[in-house]
């Protein structure tokens, strides 16, 4: 049996307006699953033994466990905030640990190297000091006060803008990043990283976004999302170790890496570890 | 060049926090000194570019995997 603790959280695996009619097979923490629609055209998800799996359909997508989740899917108040457009961005299958993915998401640094002119550029690639938390009353990692220069934040932005961001890692495959709304300046943009750990080194990465924007198609949106995302996948599938190390090891984090390192110290702190190398190579 | 004690406080109990500290210490090029140890808490001189005292930081925040590091508390020497 894999996955230890992580057993018990829901996992994203497939976007809930795009049910397969003939039904999938995917994996689960190694373990098989296949996706289906059942008589009433709702999502049928089971195990490799025929065990149907609990469901929930939130946030566009299909979520599933493998154990007994003890608590509902974590809230996004902002999915149900009037005015916002709803992105389903679609999928991505990387060879990289489901955690790595995360990681990446988190990391503010590469923006500049990674997507050159549009989420950073040089010489503006300082990170200025934010703030880190693990909040014991949500039991999530949170990043806040987080400032960065940004040529083309989003689709909807009209040149460059510092762009003021927060991360929240509410479970450990998925992240949900807060940006400045370029058109609406005093609300956050909701852009998501939900990830399907397949393996401990392969996942499904199933972006999801919750913006305002009037003027963009929903094709541009999702092609925007996906470009970037695509930029971040040789960086992932190339990363040493493939899984990612709870023992700095041979890593040198910085202050610029503090949200990686509350990250990891939460994953280490629950038992999190499936996708996770946890003595220094 | 910084002079900084740290107080490292967590469950700290585990025989290999030490040898870890020093080998990190090493590893990045500051100097690094205990002056308290107990399994919750022990007391570090560390001694570097400003720079390297907060990478230094960062690697005992996560320490090793028998480790639980709860915060560090950093005092001018």
């Amino acid at each position: 049996m894999n996955g230890g603790a992580m057993r018990d959280q829901w996992y994203p695996v497939a976007i809930a307006a795009q049910l397969p009619q003939k039904g999938r097979d995917s994996l689960l923490l190694g373990e098989p699953i296949h996706i289906a629609t059942d008589e009433t055209g709702g999502a049928r998800v089971t195990d490799g033994a025929g065990r149907i799996l609990p469901i929930i359909s939130r946030y566009g997508h299909i979520w599933t466990s493998l154990g007994q989740p003890e608590q509902d899917l974590f809230p996004i108040p902002e999915a149900d905030q009037p005015g916002r457009r709803l992105v389903d961005v679609g999928s991505v299958k990387v060879r990289c640990s489901p955690l790595r993915a995360v990681e990446n998401f988190l990391d503010i640094a590469h923006f500049p190297f990674v997507h050159t002119d549009i989420l950073g550029s040089e010489p503006h690639t300082e990170v200025e000091r934010y703030e880190v938390e693990i909040r014991d009353d949500v039991d999530e990692v949170w990043a806040t006060k987080v400032k960065f220069y940004q040529p083309q934040a989003a689709k909807s932005a009209q040149g460059g803008i510092t762009t003021e961001y927060m991360y929240r890692v509410p479970s450990p495959t998925c992240s949900i990043l807060y940006k400045t709304s370029p058109p609406r300046p005093g609300e956050w943009d909701v852009i998501t990283l939900f990830v399907q750990p397949l393996t401990e080194e392969t996942c499904e990465v199933w972006p999801w976004m919750a913006l305002f924007d009037d003027d963009s198609s929903m094709t541009d949106m999702i092609h925007f999302q996906q470009m970037i995302f695509v930029q971040d996948r040789s960086i992932l599938e190339n990363q040493i170790p493939a899984l990612l190390p709870l023992d700095p090891g041979k890593e040198i984090p910085t202050r610029a890496d503090m949200t990686s390192i509350a990250y990891r110290r939460w994953l280490k702190r629950h038992g999190y570890t499936y996708g996770a190398q946890l003595v220094a190579a | 060049m910084l002079s900084e004690v740290f107080v490292i406080e967590g469950v700290l109990s585990a025989p290999t926090f030490e040898g870890w500290v020093r080998s990190h210490a090493d590893r990045i090029g500051v100097a690094a000194r205990f002056r308290e140890s107990g399994a919750d808490s022990v007391s570090v001189l560390v001694e570097g570019p400003p720079a390297l005292l907060d990478a230094m930081e960062m690697a005992c925040l996560l320490g090793p995997i028998d480790v639980w590091v709860e915060r560090i508390v950093r005092e001018a020497a």
